[in-house]
């Protein structure tokens, strides 16, 4: 239930043409076969009365409010579940349907608490509604114990955080239990008990913290009545405006109506028809989004000399003249290359486009890296070099068409859990599923869904295993020679180079750690697909191969024929928000806004002539190359956009020491995060609440974010960093956001059709959008691909560096949980705590057992670089010589132990491999003494 | 003392194109330096070069090479 | 009188439920040891029961001039009987002593084609099945194509007997129809109404004629044409001897090459397997069936899409009662035509009703349609067995209505039952004296509805709780005209709003109750 009311169809739609004609109430309509009549009756502008159905899940036909009479049919059929004919009549409005839903109503209400208007739900409640459209006037039975059997003493459940579970107002619709079966696809309620005992439970009948709930908000979205309801709307009364927006949490980018009272936001509700989530949710940005108004926040500017000194509040003015000033001077000193920028995946394109401008064209360099370096940027450089540009192929749709999945080094249940939501519902239908990961993550087994081949491999041997994928196809005939010779290049030589007895899976078997015979299964499996597709993650990227894979997994879905239509592809699923977009902006080094080389002197051109200064041809520093050249003196100071690179980074001790080094380091974000400890000026951000911009997801879909409220801070982030640029003597002013996309629109051939005017109008649109393409493109490389033809690139396995050994036996990879963010600083300052209060480290019982270690034991996490303590979670999810953790809190500084490997093309740190040992610690850290506490202004 | 941050990143370049053909591999490893490497590194990758180029893999040198005869 | 000995005797004692509830395993071990310590060879033979419940324990002996009866026998009366030259099948001059049991009136009103070897045959011999006559039907089928078996199916009338009376043969024409590779074939024995006991007798008695139906029926909808077909029996658990029963059969039929590959020589494919309910009465509604073979909670599903075209797993499925698949060798093996010859109007063939309740003579009674209730409740039942006037019947188990003495000349025919605003059901005659409160009737009657709903439909979850509830008020006297205009509502509500038969059904007791006997709810008609 919502403010904003989006129309309800009551039941799914049906693909295909329109052909069977009706006639509802008199009024003809037509619509596709399958279509029910409760939903034609709707085409045709006519309500049917209804509770049990809701067009985001199948009919159910519990509520008998629908009911209809058809001319020729026996009896009043509900319509929710009854497929129009042909011809058809079908009358909504009789005297005998209007008594049959009043007796149904009447029973109803016989028993639910008659307390509407105290009730949290009043005015958004269906079942309120209903019972004005039905005329209900008396309740004949009595009321609750006026009428007998009641349910009225049933308890609340209040475990949830976010949601309250009250028995007592719930009509046993059953939407709660079918949205999280067919939406989310968790399958944690049930209806217990049998006839009037009947009732919604989390699992066995336990709270619903206790049971498989993940949170996503689905029930409570579906919830009619007050039953299921969000805590906030319970404690703070109906919102009463709405704004629609998108998420700030990863790359899915859901799209969601913020319904606020005034200025403090009541709720967040998934909207329906954001184009990426279709009225999906997941805990993050459903319910986490309570650190906008955390008092962490810091809402005013503050700088410092030294970073031994106390930070000093000051004005903006203050603050953007001593920033200014600090960075001429030191390239007065150290020279125009001294100072670069990093912008961030969290802040919109807009704010993005402005940093990289500012370095640009103020700082007068190509120092401007993003943090999409530690994540995405193989990604970049992979589908660059084989497809010709840096983006996954397909729209999340797309899924649903594909009958193979390969999910690759991704966790989607933990990481992008909306999208998985829609790959689960796939795979419930039948797609086969092949896992490549080590550990064994939730999506290999899970309700109704196994994976038919679960590539456990060691880390670091992706590129093994694909080859040896590619292999078996090229080697069995299972090639689609036509599309290959009418699309690609390089195929000959590359097929000999692949068919080598060394790529064979009998060769890589005992590196991989996968059996030869699961290999070539899973290869058969894949290329035999009517539609494979290839989702993939940070499992892929973060390697010394990292490059490499991706150029492997393209390798293999274009001599499979894979590309190019609904249903296949290669698709990274983006870790954040905006990574997709702030790569897009030209935050990279070597490249201009929309992947355009700085070597390019027809690009440089456009943007030397707009912006009147000339553009650098040589490339600048990558993030890894500013902390290295920071650390030899040649680069001084750094302007850090929203990204915390001191908890974030790896081989931490490394990262403080260059930042150490540094004369001035700008924090532009939320929080006094961990880089903030090495800053000198801290300029203070704003929440996606407060922006006004654009976000483009992992589908390459631009979406607006729309301000909810008004900048906390008093200032936009685009203008912080316009206002730096005009105090370094640069010229640059905007009057809106707006003002920014239409120069990135009139600068950059994908996005010529975008503008904020037109995704007012059409919600979302997904790039290239151009005249060729003014709709936008959900699927890419359709006719050809964007360089022309694919190109097939040899992609010899490569081992990393990084190896066990016996000093550090083991390998730890890194990784995500559903209910925790990145680095945390949202979601830590939510109450998605309860579910993740601290990292642990998962380990194999047989690691465990060598160890002496327990099960919660505190155990002493080694590698070359670093160690650190967490505790111990014992489970046969990982292989034997394998661990692993997450880095969503400061206090476990899991990177403190990550190395400097990185991939050998983009520099993305190796995160996914580190050579480790874990002992039991001897006596209990002092992790209080390193507690997640961050001074505040003042302290 | 491990290795200085260019030749460690050099060197993990130079691995990926062992299986190639020298002057091929020298050629695409220059190219990609070219593209990626800010000019301060590939001047000190040079500078060690000239040092003696301790610890380089020897498609390293070579590719060094290529790009002191383009960059002059 | 001079009995020819026969060696060994030949002892038939029942090993149906019903006859072992009254100590029919008593009898028999009481026979065994009787002979042995009387040196006397018999081969003991345990059977189904004839369905003459109030003989039971029914003790049969084979004799030249046919199978002679004792009943009821006791295990204490063993010993006499047996010295009295029982198992030479002498007259006792007892009124136990029953003569020839095909001549016992009751037996010789009936028309007994389902039933045939129900009682007669050794129910876990396979032998028996094919020496009386078993397969016949099966073979007739293999030598025709589905299209033919259907349509003798068709021609033969039969209805379905699990209560909704829908033409087998078109059921089954349309599963055929339905393009798929894997479709099933499956047997709904939960038999839950009160006062029905034909199918467990049919299961216990004469499995192997239930197994050959199903057998038929997969051949009619393409098993031999390109489908993979397979057959489920769900057995409600509380049927512990028609499951063993069934199980034991189905295992002797495998052996037999009955079921599996290749089938009695033919390219008949099939196998069979046994499910087990757990207790809920809705699981007798056919698509709360079908979830529950899935594993699921046993729910209504809504109607359409059918259950022909997408039943179980999602696959085209034939759902049949027992007394519909078990009629099925009879017709092929006779002819569709010769069957339709039995019976009235549209209700062609025989049915199996069950007599029970308050009554003299209570059992199973195989006859053509069209005999009147009279003729069952007086003529077979012998009335009450209080000895009290009938004052009420309720016809089709828990969810009939019943009907007051002016309509015992109904004839037993859906339509005349129909216009009656009565059903037939599966069959189930329940008699009750003139001292029954028909209020209370009513109002067991939705209190049944709300024990077994299943609780997806508000009408019933919900409306069933209030039925009860208002009836209690009536029958306390609070505003009596009231609250039966809104039991007469919610009763509309229930029948025009219900998802499934279950609360669909339930007001026909109720407003039968209301409409023929409205003085016990307060109210002059």
């Amino acid at each position: 239930m919502s403010l904003l009311k989006e129309p309800d169809f009551g039941t799914p739609a049906r693909p295909g043409e329109a052909t069977v004609a009706l006639n509802v109430d008199g009024v003809p309509v037509t619509v596709p076969p399958g279509t029910s009549v409760l939903r034609a009756a709707k085409h045709a502008g006519i309500d049917i009365p209804k509770l049990c159905a809701t067009d985001s899940m199948e009919a159910f036909g519990s509520c008998r409010l629908c009911v209809v009479e058809i001319d020729g049919a026996k009896g009043t059929p509900a319509s929710c579940t009854t497929p129009v004919s042909d011809g058809m009549v079908v009358r909504t409005q009789t005297e005998k349907v209007a008594r049959l839903r009043r007796g149904v109503m009447e029973l109803y209400i016989s028993d639910h608490p008659l307390d509407c208007l105290t009730c949290s739900a009043n005015g958004d409640c269906e079942l309120q509604d209903m019972a004005g459209v039905t005329g209900l006037r008396e309740v004949r039975y009595g009321s609750g114990v006026d009428a007998g059997a009641n349910h009225l003493d049933a308890p609340t459940d209040s475990s949830n955080p976010y949601f309250d579970f009250d028995a007592s107002k719930c009509i046993v619709c059953s939407r709660c239990v079918r949205a999280c079966d067919e939406v989310q696809g968790t399958l944690a309620l049930t209806i217990d008990g049998r006839g009037f005992d009947s009732k919604v439970a989390a699992g066995a009948d336990v709270p619903f913290m206790d049971s498989d709930c993940v949170s996503c908000g689905a029930c409570v979205q579906a919830c009619p009545t007050a039953t299921l309801q969000e805590k906030s709307v319970v404690e703070l009364g109906m919102p009463t405006r709405s704004v629609i927006t998108t998420c700030a949490y990863c790359g899915v980018g859901c799209s969601f109506k913020a319904e606020l009272r005034g200025d403090e936001l009541v709720r967040m509700v998934p909207y329906k028809d954001g184009g990426a989530n279709e009225g999906h949710s997941c805990v993050k940005g459903r319910f986490a989004f309570g650190y906008a108004t955390h008092p962490d926040r810091v809402l005013e500017p503050m700088i410092r000399d030294s970073i031994a000194d106390e930070w000093r509040a000051v004005s903006w003015d203050e603050a953007i003249g001593f920033t200014a000033r600090r960075l001429r001077e030191i390239q007065a000193e150290h020279g125009p290359g001294s100072i670069g920028g990093i912008t961030s995946s969290r802040c919109t394109n807009e704010e993005v486009y402005v940093v990289q401008k500012m370095v640009r064209a103020a700082f007068g360099n190509n120092n401007v890296d993003t943090c999409a370096r530690v994540c995405h940027s193989p990604t970049g450089y992979g589908l660059k070099q084989t497809f010709g540009t840096s983006a996954g192929t397909q729209d999340f749709r797309s899924v649903a068409e594909a009958d193979v999945i390969v999910v690759i080094g991704a966790n989607p249940t933990d990481g992008h859990p909306v999208f998985a939501s829609r790959m689960k519902r796939r795979l419930r239908e039948g797609a086969a599923l092949i896992v490549i990961d080590p550990r064994r993550i939730d999506l290999v087994r899970t309700p109704h869904i196994e994976a038919a081949h679960h590539l456990a491999l060691a880390p670091g041997t992706n590129v093994a295993v694909v080859n040896a994928l590619a292999h078996v196809v090229v080697t069995e005939g299972l090639a689609d020679t036509e599309f290959v010779a009418g699309r690609c290049e390089g195929f000959e030589e590359w097929a000999a180079f692949i068919a080598g007895p060394e790529h064979s899976p009998e060769a890589v078997a005992e590196i991989t750690g996968v059996s030869a015979e699961e290999l070539r299964a899973a290869a058969r499996l894949y290329a035999g697909a009517r539609n494979g597709a290839i989702y993939y993650g940070l499992g892929v990227t973060e390697h010394s191969q990292g490059s490499t894979m991706v150029m492997g997994m393209a390798n293999l879905a274009m001599a499979t024929g894979n590309i190019g239509r609904d249903g296949v592809g290669v698709n990274p699923l983006r870790g954040q928000n905006n990574v997709q977009g702030s790569c897009d902006m030209g935050s990279f080094p070597h490249e201009l806004p929309g992947y355009r080389h700085v070597s390019d002197e027809s690009v440089r051109d456009i943007y030397s002539q707009l912006w009147g200064v000339p553009i650098g041809e040589e490339p600048g520093l990558r993030i890894p190359n500013m902390f290295d050249a920071a650390l030899d003196g040649s680069f001084r100071a750094l302007y850090v956009q929203g990204e915390d690179i001191a908890q974030s980074d790896p081989n931490s001790r490394h990262v403080h020491a260059a930042l150490a080094a540094m004369d001035l380091v700008v924090v532009q974000d939320l929080f006094l995060n961990e880089t903030a400890k090495f800053a000198h000026v801290l300029l203070p951000g704003t929440s996606f609440l407060e922006k006004d911009g654009t976000f483009t997801n992992a589908e390459r879909r631009i979406n607006r974010v729309r301000p909810v409220m008004a900048a906390r801070t008093g200032k936009q982030e685009w203008q912080i960093v316009a206002e730096i640029a005009q105090a370094m003597g640069y010229p640059m002013h905007y009057d809106s956001a707006a003002q920014i996309m239409d120069e990135v629109a009139l600068t950059t051939p994908t996005f010529a059709g975008v503008s904020f005017a037109h995704l007012d109008e059409v919600g979302s649109v997904q790039w290239p959008c151009n005249d060729a393409a003014p709709d936008g493109t959900p699927i890419m490389h359709v006719d050809g691909f964007t360089r022309g033809r694919g190109r097939f690139v040899q992609t010899t396995y490569v081992p990393t560096r990084e190896r066990s050994t016996r000093r550090f036996p083991l390998i730890l990879t890194t990784g995500r949980i559903l209910s925790q963010y990145n680095v945390g600083a949202q979601t830590r300052r939510t109450a998605n705590v309860a579910w993740h209060p601290e990292d642990v480290l998962d380990l194999h019982p047989h690691d465990a057992e060598v160890r002496g270690i327990n099960e919660g034991d505190t155990v002493t996490l080694s590698s070359r670089v670093g160690e650190t303590s967490l505790r111990a979670v014992i489970t046969d999810r990982m292989p034997v010589g394998v661990c692993y953790t997450t880095f969503h809190h400061p206090v476990t500084g899991a990177n403190v132990v990550t190395t400097e490997n990185s991939d050998w093309a983009t520099n993305c740190p190796e995160y996914k491999v580190t050579a480790v040992q874990v002992s039991l610690a001897v006596a209990p850290t002092t992790r209080a003494a390193a507690a997640d506490q961050v001074p505040v202004a003042g302290a | 003392m491990p290795d200085p941050p260019h030749v460690r990143l050099v060197n993990d370049v130079a691995a990926q194109f062992q299986h190639r053909p020298p002057d091929e591999a020298a050629e695409s490893i220059a190219n990609h330096l070219r593209s990626f490497w800010d000019p301060r590194m590939r001047a000190a990758l040079l500078a060690h070069v000239q040092a003696g180029g301790p610890g380089l893999d020897p498609l390293a040198v070579r590719a060094a090479g290529l790009l002191g005869t383009r960059t002059g | 009188m001079n009995v020819p000995t026969v060696n060994p005797a030949r002892v038939f004692v029942p090993r149906d439920a019903a006859a072992r509830s009254v100590g029919a395993d008593e009898v028999a071990e009481r026979i065994a040891a009787v002979a042995a310590l009387a040196g006397r060879e018999i081969e003991l033979v345990r059977t189904g029961s004839r369905g003459m419940l109030w003989l039971e324990p029914l003790v049969e002996v084979a004799t030249p001039g046919g199978r002679v009866g004792y009943g009821p026998v006791t295990p204490e009366a063993v010993d006499g009987l047996v010295a009295a030259g029982i198992l030479d099948g002498a007259d006792t001059g007892a009124p136990t002593s029953l003569g020839p049991v095909e001549d016992l009136p009751w037996m010789r009103r009936q028309q007994r084609l389902t039933f045939a070897r129900v009682g007669v045959v050794d129910p876990r011999s396979a032998d028996d099945h094919e020496s009386y006559g078993g397969n016949a039907g099966l073979r007739a089928a293999l030598d025709r194509s589905p299209d033919q078996v259907v349509e003798e199916v068709v021609t033969s009338g039969l209805r379905g007997r699990g209560g909704a009376g829908f033409p087998t043969g078109i059921k089954w024409r349309t599963v055929l129809g339905a393009q798929d590779e894997l479709k099933f074939v499956c047997c709904n024995a939960d038999e839950g109404d009160s006062g029905t006991f034909a199918d467990r007798m049919l299961m216990e008695g004469d499995p192997f004629t239930l197994i050959e139906g199903m057998t038929i029926a997969a051949h009619a909808v393409g098993a031999t044409e390109g489908a993979a077909v397979e057959g489920y029996v769900y057995i409600r658990s509380e049927y512990p001897d028609a499951i063993e029963t069934m199980t034991a059969a189905i295992e002797a039929a495998r052996a037999r090459g009955w079921l599996g590959a290749g089938i009695l020589g033919s390219a008949l494919e099939f196998d069979l397997h046994v499910r087990v309910g757990a207790g809920a009465y809705i699981c007798g509604e056919e698509t709360s069936m079908l979830e529950s073979l899935e594993g699921k909670r046993g729910t209504v599903r809504p109607k359409p899409p059918i259950p022909a075209l997408a039943g179980l797993f999602g696959r085209p499925t034939v759902v049949n009662n027992v007394l519909s698949l078990a009629a099925v060798p009879w017709i092929l093996a006779n002819g569709g035509a010769a069957y339709a010859r039995y019976g009235m109007g549209r209700s062609r063939g025989t049915s199996v009703f069950q007599l029970g309740g308050n009554i003299a003579r209570g059992g199973i009674v195989e006859t053509a349609f069209g005999i009147t209730l009279r003729a069952l409740v007086e003529d077979l039942g012998g009335g009450t067995g209080s000895g009290r006037p009938v004052r009420a019947i309720q016809v089709g188990g828990p969810l009939g209505s019943y009907l007051p003495v002016g309509q015992l000349d109904l004839p037993m025919d859906y339509e005349a039952f129909s216009e009656a605003g009565a059903l037939l059901g599966h069959g189930g005659v329940v008699v009750f004296d003139d001292t029954v409160d028909m209020s209370l009737m009513a109002r067991f009657a939705m209190r049944f509805c709300a024990e077994e709903s299943c609780g997806k439909c508000t009408p019933c979850r919900v409306g069933a709780v209030r039925g009860v509830e208002t009836i209690d008020r009536i029958r306390a006297g609070e505003e009596p005209t009231k609250n039966l205009l809104l039991l007469e509502d919610l009763c509309e509500l229930m029948t025009d709003g219900s998802l499934c038969a279950m609360g669909g059904l339930t007001p026909m007791p109720v407003r039968s109750a209301v409409k023929h006997f409205a003085h016990d709810f307060g109210v002059t008609p």
